[in-house]
């Protein structure tokens, strides 16, 4: 018994992981029974990622669940000393972004179950959903670099597939090749990091490196130099950002949903767990490690680093999103320069500064996965993929014109939505921090306001643009209010989007409170 | 009795719920509903019942009217600060007053007997699902609009009524008027809504600074609570500057959703829309929100004599100005939306005059025959599948219950005993008069009112007399007309119920409970009195009526088709006429300049500044990369070089600028 009640403790905290495992090996069985119905493999991932998320939301203590906590409340950011070097270790940041990442997944597998189901490979797609979700799962527990490496290459194999699972289609495949190119690339761009701070400090914990001795200096920069670059690819950092509008244009709509609403922000977590280390310690010297670690140099070098890389994303990605006349490539852009706002709080890595990117990357998840939802519901109708093929569109589909133009609005962080709060939170968490961090929230504010111009442009198009007339009629059957099409998953998740972006844009406490406590314990205690 | 009916007012929120499950299963489900005329009838049932509750809760406040019942969510709260040493907090809440149950009363019956209509005569259109589902949604938001317990709740219904009149006056979205009058509405309303906004801020600011009682109502969202009364009628009358604009703010607000002078342009234009929703929507209901937000106004914020002026003078000259182009107009529907605009002036009018309720009571009646009107007119075009008066002709003989209907709703329009609208027509015209001894400065209006009057009673029997008498149809080539099904006479026939005795209610003691004031203040001029004065204007208003009536016989009757003398006085006032007084016109030429001019600037720096810079970085990066794209295979290892290059930048900033960088600026 008690053997079993040991094991129970040392499994029990990772439910949701092996519930997404067992999803994904029942979808894959059920393929090779064949029994293959959409429904049932989206009703599965639904079911799955649904019950982690409420499992992970009583682990952060969210109330009507708290009852279901799984983790012992002492475990979640316990003091750890350097000594242990555990490879994962529980923070509530870590769990903020694992309900984060269900959340995508959850949106994106409902969006995607009633989808009408063609090709084959369903299984592959909920499957390799899973799949991913579970190695994200992974890094959000992550204490140790070659943890948090492999964690990441078992997101990035499953989505490389998943950009290609419909292998007929040649603009998916190409996207896929591109894509794992250059993922491979920075996977050894990563581990050639790590190996550099193995070789500065004879370890590859987080908690130990920064309680160990100075190492080396210039293996010490080189190996976070090496870690930024190859961390970068995921965050679609400018200018490893190339893939990534090749990729979300090419890859199956609710693929790019997927990308980039859910495993983008992997690396924003990863870009968390491997900097704050440094940045806190050149902020309290011999306090935090009085043995001196990776140096009290090396975090406002960090700092300028990672500053220089936000103003360069938020910036170019907007003006190309400008540019853009198809919708996913303006979406991939947005995304973009989105990231660039990010990674404003983690440069400033002050309590209020990580709760501000948490929120934001929170309104992110859900925006950009619910726009590429309604792109894909969208594309489903037979509607071109031009910015100028959605004239008219508000009228015709009100549901998804209204949806859409919440998502629009919450990206450009008009009031009254999530995306308004999450950065108000973010720049003026940098304005307080007072010195050059005051310029980030300048150019941040600025890109903001010149990103209203192309979100605002697509709802013109929709509402007050006359449908083109040299465009195909619509069916004699004119839809109904929206939803006709659209299948019930789809509709469902791309009115909840735009339901959360406005109550969490009028009431972002719920959010708040936690992304609050969470980023307090992970300065204070993070790796 | 009443205290069983009274425990209804806890359950009020029950009444907007209905139509908004309507809503989500209708959009759900959409034209999968086949069978249920593609959802149309759970449309028509959820309204139903949330008419029966309407009328039960309208029949507990007549019998024990004193009473009301709040029902308060708090939505969002901020903790105390200096700003708001209370707090500011946003409610989302029912009230349940003998006002809001009168409303309640005209929102929900003609709002179940359009939907009952609309079975019928959107029978053969395309996209009913879609009509059901937003017509559910518009009820859904306007009976939240009248319940709402604070002004902010008031303002997001008011919103959202103005959505849905967007979709719905947009519903034939492939005509490119109707899309284009779909925008017109939304923008010209829009106007007025931002200025309502500003009032709302203002008036926020004024009571304020009033010290803590005005601070605590004003933070909790200008709650409609009777208690707020008295510390109020300290402030009402004084005629500050900003009070003033505020109250003139507010009147905007009103005039563009009640279409008032100058705001008055969209409602014609509205009527690219299936009649169904104009009736509904753009003359029985929403266009008289306009109307209650300026009589919620005066009840509880008060209007300066400054604004009140004002508020007489818009209404009492659109009255006129309205009634005028409807005395040409060609189009059926048209006629009848600028005698809305009119009639919505005499409510303007009353309530102006200090008035209030008898302006709610003039928006009671009003509701029922213009709805029928517009349903008459409907069942006109339902038949002959034109709008044109000129076309038609001779239509008695064939549409013998709709022909009755329309003329029920005429003479009650042309406000002739006993018809709904003499009553409460002549009580604005007699209410007003009675206060011309201490505001001698409303004379001119009640003059142009007057006027109305007798235009009304001649467009309206013009249209009449074009349409319906005469021995054939004008134009050969329309179809044998034919009444349409029982759904849509039903409706016609209980709403010529109430054309007839809807005025008449108000003689009721119990019913003339639901015109009292807050804190069971009997309003002024409810129930109407007679006395000699009184009698002589009466006369005197059903003479011009009944003048006009003649008039329009002597020109139109009997098949008869007038004509203007070429050439004369007369036919160039027709042209300023038709053409609107070239208000289209005009607001389309400095609207069109304006947006020329801005699109212009920006135009400007959207070519040399946005497009430069754009350009320059664009051709940075896209000038390598375009040239790449050729060749496939050569897309990706240009990927992987920016990926080396911006290591090399990352080396290079962290060994060598960055140091450099940390010493000038300083670490985190």
């Amino acid at each position: 018994m008690s053997d079993w009640g040991a094991f129970g403790a040392f499994v029990g905290p990772f439910l949701p992981e092996l519930l997404l495992l067992a999803g994904a090996l029942l979808v894959f069985l059920l393929d090779v029974l064949e029994v293959r119905r959409v429904e049932l493999n989206g009703a599965i991932a639904v079911a799955v990622t649904a019950v982690g998320l409420l499992l992970v939301l009583a682990d952060l203590g969210v109330a009507p669940f708290a009852g279901l906590a799984l983790i012992p409340a002492g475990q979640i950011d316990s003091i750890v000393t350097p000594s242990s070097a555990p490879l994962y270790s529980f923070t509530s940041l870590g769990l903020v972004f694992q309900a984060f990442f269900l959340l995508s997944a959850l949106l994106v597998s409902l969006g995607s179950m009633s989808r009408p189901s063609k090709e084959r490979g369903s299984a592959v797609f909920f499957g390799l959903l899973l799949l991913a979700t579970l190695g994200m799962m992974l890094v959000g527990v992550a204490s140790d670099l070659l943890f948090l490496v492999l964690a990441i290459e078992v997101v990035s194999i499953s989505t490389y597939l998943l950009v290609a699972y419909t292998r007929r289609d040649a603009r998916s495949v190409e996207a896929a090749m591109k894509f794992y190119i250059i993922g491979a690339l920075s996977t050894v761009l990563s581990l050639f990091g790590v190996a550099l701070l193995f070789g500065a400090f004879g370890t590859t914990n987080l908690y130990a490196i920064e309680g160990s001795a100075v190492g080396t200096p210039t293996l010490v920069l080189l190996g976070y130099g090496l870690l930024v670059a190859g961390l970068a690819f995921k965050v679609t950092l400018v200018p490893f950002h190339a893939w990534a509008v090749d990729v979300y244009d090419g890859a199956p709509h609710d693929v790019s949903a997927f990308l980039a609403g859910g495993t983008k922000k992997i690396g924003l977590f990863a870009f968390f767990l491997v900097f704050i280390g440094p940045i806190l310690l050149a902020r309290w010297g011999a306090s935090f490690n009085p043995l001196g670690g990776p140096g009290v140099e090396i975090g406002p070098l960090l700092q300028v680093l990672l500053a220089v890389l936000a103003v360069v994303t938020m910036t170019v990605g907007n003006l190309l999103a400008l540019q853009q006349k198809e919708i996913k490539r303006m979406l991939a852009y947005s995304s973009i320069s989105q990231a660039g706002y990010m990674l404003i709080g983690i440069t400033v890595a002050t309590a209020p500064a990580v709760a501000g990117a948490t929120l934001q990357i929170f309104a992110h998840v859900i925006l950009t996965t619910g726009a590429f939802l309604v792109v894909a519901a969208v594309a489903a109708l037979g509607v071109g993929a031009r910015i100028d093929d959605w004239r008219g569109l508000g009228l015709r589909r009100p549901y998804l014109g209204v949806a859409f133009s919440f998502m629009l609005l919450g990206l450009a962080g008009i009031p009254l939505t999530v995306g308004f709060v999450s950065k108000f939170v973010l720049f003026s968490s940098a304005i307080q921090a007072e010195g050059y961090f005051v310029w980030l929230a300048i150019a941040g504010v600025l890109n903001s306001a010149a990103s209203v111009f192309y979100y605002a442009r697509v709802i013109k198009v929709m509402f007050l643009d006359a449908p083109d007339p040299s465009a195909p009629p619509s069916r004699p059957e004119a839809p109904g209010l929206a939803f006709e099409g659209l299948g019930y998953g789809r509709a469902v998740a791309i009115g909840l989007v735009a339901v959360l972006v406005i109550f969490f844009g009028i009431d972002p406490q719920p959010v708040l409170g936690v992304v609050q406590s969470a980023a307090q314990h992970f300065v204070l205690v993070g790796p | 009795m009443s205290g069983i009916l009274a425990s209804l007012f806890g359950w009020a929120f029950l009444v907007p719920l209905l139509p908004a499950l309507a809503f989500i299963v209708i959009g759900l489900f959409g034209d999968r509903l086949r069978r249920l005329e593609h959802g149309g009838w759970i449309a028509v049932g959820a309204a139903f019942v949330s008419m029966v509750l309407a009328v039960l809760i309208a029949l507990g406040e007549m019998a024990s009217p004193d009473t009301y019942t709040s029902l308060s969510y708090t939505w969002l709260s901020l903790p105390a600060n200096p700003t708001f040493p209370y707090g500011f907090s946003l409610v989302i809440g029912t009230l349940v007053d003998p006002l809001s149950s009168l409303m309640l009363i005209v929102v929900t019956v003609v709002g179940f007997l359009v939907l009952l209509y609309s079975i019928g005569y959107m029978h053969h259109e395309h996209g009913l699902s879609r009509y059901y589902a937003e017509l559910s949604l518009f009820l859904t938001a306007m009976i939240g609009l009248v319940l709402s317990n604070n002004l902010l709740e008031f303002f997001l219904f008011w919103e959202l009524v103005g959505v849905c009149s967007y979709f719905l006056i947009g519903f034939f979205y492939e005509k490119p008027s109707a899309a284009s009058a779909a925008k017109e509405a939304f923008l010209i309303t829009r106007i007025g809504d931002i200025l309502f906004l500003l009032g709302i801020f203002i008036f926020f600011y004024v009571y304020a600074s009033d010290g803590p009682a005005g601070l605590h109502w004003a933070s909790s969202g200008f709650l409609f609570a009777y208690g707020n009364l008295p510390f109020l009628a300290g402030s009402l009358g004084a005629n500050t500057p900003l009070l003033t604009i505020a109250g003139l703010c507010i009147l905007a607000g009103a005039a563009g959703k009640s279409a008032q002078f100058p705001l008055h342009v969209w409602l014609p234009d509205a009527m690219e829309g299936p009649t169904t929703v104009s009736a509904l929507i753009h003359a029985a209901t929403m266009v008289a929100a306009g109307v209650y937000l300026l009589a919620m106004t005066s009840i509880f914020l008060g209007f300066t004599p400054t604004d009140q002026f004002a508020i007489v003078a818009i209404g009492g000259f659109t009255t006129l100005f309205a009634a005028t182009m409807a005395v040409v107009n060609t189009d059926i529907k048209r006629v009848i939306a600028y005698s809305t605009i009119s009639q919505l002036g005499y409510m303007v009018l009353a309530v102006g005059a200090g008035f209030a309720m008898v302006g709610l009571y003039h928006l009671f009646t009003h509701a029922f025959f213009k709805a029928l009107l517009f349903l008459a007119a409907g069942s006109v075009i339902h038949a002959i599948g034109t709008q044109d008066l000129f076309k038609m002709g001779g239509l008695k003989r064939h549409l013998r219950v709709t022909g009755a209907a329309f003329a029920i709703g005429g003479l009650a329009l042309a406000g002739i005993p006993p018809f709904a609208g003499f009553w409460s027509k002549d009580d604005i015209l007699s209410s007003v008069y009675s206060v011309t001894g201490s505001h001698p400065e409303y004379w001119p209006f009640l003059l142009m009112a007057m006027a109305a009057v007798f235009l009304t009673g001649y467009y309206i029997f013009r249209v009449w007399f074009l349409t319906f008498s005469g021995d054939r149809i004008r134009d050969p080539t329309l179809p044998t007309p034919h009444e349409g099904p029982w759904v849509m006479q039903v409706p016609l026939i209980v709403l010529s119920g109430f054309a007839v005795g809807a005025g008449l209610l108000i003689f009721i003691p119990g019913f003339a409970n639901l015109f009292l004031l807050p804190g069971g203040v009997t309003a002024l001029g409810i129930p109407p009195t007679y006395g000699t004065t009184d009698i002589l204007l009466s006369v005197l208003g059903v003479g011009l009526g009944g003048a006009g009536i003649l008039t329009a016989w002597l020109l139109w009757g009997n098949g008869r088709v007038f004509q203007l003398p070429e050439g004369s006085v007369w036919s160039s006032a027709r042209k300023v006429l038709v053409n609107r007084y070239y208000f289209k016109v005009a607001y389309d030429a400095v609207g069109a300049k304006a947006v020329y001019s801005v699109a212009r600037a920006a135009d400007f720096v959207d070519q040399f500044v946005m497009d430069g810079t754009v350009r320059g970085i664009e051709q940075l990066f896209s000038r390598i990369s375009e040239r790449m794209r050729r060749i496939q295979s050569g897309v990706v290892s240009d990927y992987a070089a920016y990926v080396v290059g911006g290591l090399l930048a990352v080396f290079v900033l962290l060994l060598l600028v960055g140091p450099y960088l940390v010493n000038r600026v300083g670490g985190g």
